[in-house]
């Protein structure tokens, strides 16, 4: 980066040393991965074949890698942004939402990797689809699997770029450089290009989509498997250590576990307000209300507690006027939380205002958990209201996580992981048996790091940091930022904020990665031209990693809507499709190739159905959950049952392939080897 | 289309990496299975507000600062399910030899015999 002209220097100063840190933190991020992608790319230039060292790494990883790069593929942006997010809102009961993680390591590894790893050795094969091509010997077969891996991840790539522009926005927003280049390139737009103000896009994203997707498409595209899996690594590294710095930062601060839970069990949830907002008298020029501000009101009847209240979204007083209207607001309603906050504000209750004056205009109650003090220790959680809806059409809750779907998150969580594609091309490629023991081994310590202690860093969130229930998804970064600055250290904030960041990266880098050796390896040297160049073929890998790259980059400047649906729609629907058909492959000698693509085309459909007829129901983009379970479990038992019904009413698959991949045979010469 | 009867002299012994795997994965999803049995039942009933039932936030129950529901339904069985994971791993799990990798071989060749099987079935 170059230097910022003297009249920048200022911003520099001014921002808070926990901004800076996330800027320091981002660019010493994109040296590290340039670096890695490198030394990748001086990898690929001494491997034989470049198709195998570029898209599964000559299956020589060990067990760091493998298992690094297999949790942090596993954990997306999600694990470090809606994860923190569900604890913070809805407390302890979700712990069991996340409980089967304790299973995960063994499930994501022990079903499927030793055996797909010595299948994919036997057939030569690079990917998925080869997988299932080789194995039945069947075009057809790859090309249907190559056409599912692309819909699917498409949808999710241009979803997680979004993802990481939005963390990376959030940790940039107080950074005094990015909010001058914000409010350039807003200038810039309003007089040259018209393009952002006109379609409702904010200028800080589209900056953040750029440098985000930039950085990740080059070193991709540059270092191939092995720069995705060794910046996966570092990824890795980097969420574990931010769990565990925080975690004891976050103990010290509540006075322990105990004095959290015990909290929390006194809590009720907030009540949803909408407000006027009033000055006295009109300003010249406009009046911000930020988010985070916090307003009273005197107390209720037989109360002596002032009311206390908190703005979910930033609202403006424009010039002129005296007041604005339907100010979301948040209002605490237990006893103890109002007392803390009150004195950790330092300022007189009554000069709390300032010059507004508040006028509740409409309360929404809490769908479930209403006062009902302990609905943050036990379950069913708290389940807010929708403030688009007014009070009478609110639907009914029982609260997050009923029974049906505890359990389909605990089958959901353990066996569709070991359904993802991107999580199979891994199992391809570690070296050895060896690796793979250790590697459960590893993951399932590094799981045990991770998803619990978030658990508990952010059931102490809810008591540290009251009101945020509408801004969840921020909770994160504010309590990076609230934690050490509390201990005087606000430049380990960077560090911290990094591991939402490195999340979702290492995950956007394994699924483009994905999508371009679908492409290149299963559709163009498989199907169109089979005698294509070496040289041409890396040509190929480059440009082809590089444009889905910038495709993706491009729609998500303005994503469509229903992105976050979409994102549980892929991939439950890419688990409903492969997980099964992958199964019979590995482990059913008997299994035909109609069997397994029926079992294939039939988790598809049946998901998809589900899809199709809770939109048409719903009128958005929402499945159909007969008997409420999740469309995965009706997409797997669909796929299970055409399998086994119609296999048997096709004739024996050859018998050299049963030999080939099922009996105890002499070794065959090979033409490579690891 | 072949049948599936073995041709005289072809093997008839299943690959034991084939049957290691195999025997894995079901122990896997008994794993899974027991897991499932213990933790979400545990759970619900000793950590879900039953209908009619008050919850009273002095009668709350904690071990180690968690809700006891939370500490023996889940802290407890992802310490036991590591401890499972470990046994599985280091002693269950057979060490096989994965074998070599029968890449590079004309491609061509092979997607020609590939198309051909296409077409025949």
């Amino acid at each position: 980066m170059t230097c910022p002209p003297a009249s920048l220097l200022p911003l520099f100063a001014q921002t808070t040393s926990g901004s800076n840190g996330a800027l320091i933190t981002f660019l010493v991020y994109t040296a590290a991965v340039f670096v890695i992608a490198w030394y990748s790319n001086r990898l690929q230039q001494k491997k034989e074949s470049f198709l195998s060292e570029y898209f599964l790494g000559s299956r020589s990883l060990g067990t760091w890698a493998f298992a690094l790069t297999f949790a942090a593929t596993s954990a997306s942006g999600g694990t470090f942004t809606g994860f923190p997010s569900l604890v913070y809102a809805h407390g302890w009961s979700v712990a069991l939402w996340i409980s089967s993680y304790l299973v995960v390591p063994i499930c994501g590894l022990g079903l499927l990797a030793k055996r797909i790893n010595q299948v994919a050795r036997i057939g030569g094969s690079i990917t998925v689809p080869d997988v299932f091509r080789d194995r039945f010997q069947s075009a057809r077969f790859g090309l249907l699997a190559t056409l599912l891996i692309v819909f699917f991840m498409t949808f999710n790539l241009v979803a997680q770029f979004k993802a990481g522009a939005e963390i990376l926005r959030t940790l940039l927003q107080d950074v005094g450089i990015f909010q001058w280049a914000r409010a350039e390139l807003a200038r810039f737009d309003a007089t040259q290009l018209h393009l952002f103000a006109a379609r409702d896009i904010e200028p800080g994203y589209v900056i953040c989509l750029l440098a985000f997707a930039a950085a990740v498409i080059v070193y991709t595209t540059y270092g191939g498997f092995h720069a995705v899996v060794w910046t996966d690594v570092m990824q890795g590294l980097v969420m574990v250590m931010g769990v565990l710095i925080m975690l004891p930062l976050a103990l010290y601060q509540v006075g322990g576990l105990e004095s959290a839970t015990r909290e929390m069990a006194k809590m009720t949830p907030p009540r949803v307000i909408d407000a006027r907002l009033s000055l006295e008298t009109a300003s010249d020029s406009a009046y911000p209300i930020p988010t985070g501000t916090w307003l009273t009101l005197p107390p209720q009847e037989g109360s002596e507690l002032p009311r206390l209240l908190r703005v979910s979204r930033q609202r403006t007083i424009p010039a002129g006027q005296t007041s604005v209207d339907n100010v979301p607001l948040l209002e605490l309603t237990t006893p103890s939380e109002i007392e803390r906050q009150l004195s950790r504000l330092a300022v007189p209750v009554e000069e709390l205002n300032g010059p507004l004056t508040v006028e509740v205009t409409r309360t929404l109650d809490y769908r479930y958990g209403k006062d009902q003090p302990g609905v943050y220790v036990t379950g069913p959680g708290p389940q807010a209201p929708n403030r688009s809806l007014s009070p009478e059409e609110q639907p009914a809750s029982s609260g997050f996580l009923p029974l049906s779907l505890a359990i389909s998150f605990f089958f959901m969580w353990a066996i569709s992981g070991a359904g993802q594609p991107s999580n199979m091309v891994r199992q391809m490629a570690f070296n050895s048996t060896t690796t793979l023991r250790r590697s459960i081994f590893t993951v399932a310590i590094y799981f045990s790091l991770i998803y619990f202690p978030i658990v508990l860093i952010f059931c102490c969130a809810r008591v540290l940091l009251p009101g945020m229930d509408e801004e969840s998804d921020r909770i994160m970064p504010e309590m990076a930022v609230f934690l050490t600055s509390a201990v005087n250290q606000p430049w380990l904030a960077g560090v911290l904020i990094a591991a939402p960041f490195a999340a979702v990266m290492s995950t956007v880098d394994s699924f483009l990665l994905m999508i371009s050796s679908a492409i290149v390896r299963d559709f163009y040297q498989r199907n169109i031209n089979p005698e294509v160049s070496e040289s041409r073929i890396k040509l190929m890998s480059y440009a082809v990693t590089f444009v889905v790259g910038a495709g993706a980059m491009f729609a998500a400047v303005s994503p469509p809507r229903f992105l976050q649906d979409i994102i549980v729609y892929t991939g439950s629907g890419l688990a409903s499709c492969f997980l099964i058909p992958m199964v019979v492959t590995l482990y059913w000698p008997r299994v035909t190739l109609a069997g397994a693509m029926a079992g294939m085309l039939g988790g598809f459909l049946s998901h998809l159905s589900l899809y199709v007829i809770g939109y048409v129901h719903y009128s958005e983009f929402r499945a159909l959950k007969p008997l409420g379970i999740d469309p995965i479990i009706w997409g797997l038992a669909t796929s299970l049952l055409l399998t086994l019904a119609v296999t048997p009413l096709t004739p024996q698959p050859p018998r050299k392939l049963i030999e080939r991949y099922f009996m105890k045979q002499a070794p065959r010469k090979a033409s490579v080897t690891t | 289309m072949n049948s599936g009867s073995p041709a005289p002299g072809a093997a008839t012994e299943y690959d034991p990496v084939f049957l290691n795997s195999r025997r894995e994965a079901i122990v896997t999803l008994a794993i899974w299975a027991l897991s499932l049995a213990w933790v979400v039942p545990y759970c619900y009933f000793t950590g879900y507000v039953q209908d009619g039932n008050e919850f009273k936030p002095e009668q709350l129950q904690t071990v180690l600062g968690m809700p006891s529901w939370a500490f023996w339904g889940i802290a407890v069985p992802w310490v036991v399910a590591n401890i499972v994971t470990a046994w599985f791993a280091f002693v269950y799990m057979a060490d096989d030899d994965l074998g070599e990798v029968h890449e590079g071989l004309d491609i061509e060749e092979e997607i020609a015999e590939i198309s051909a099987h296409d077409r025949k079935a």
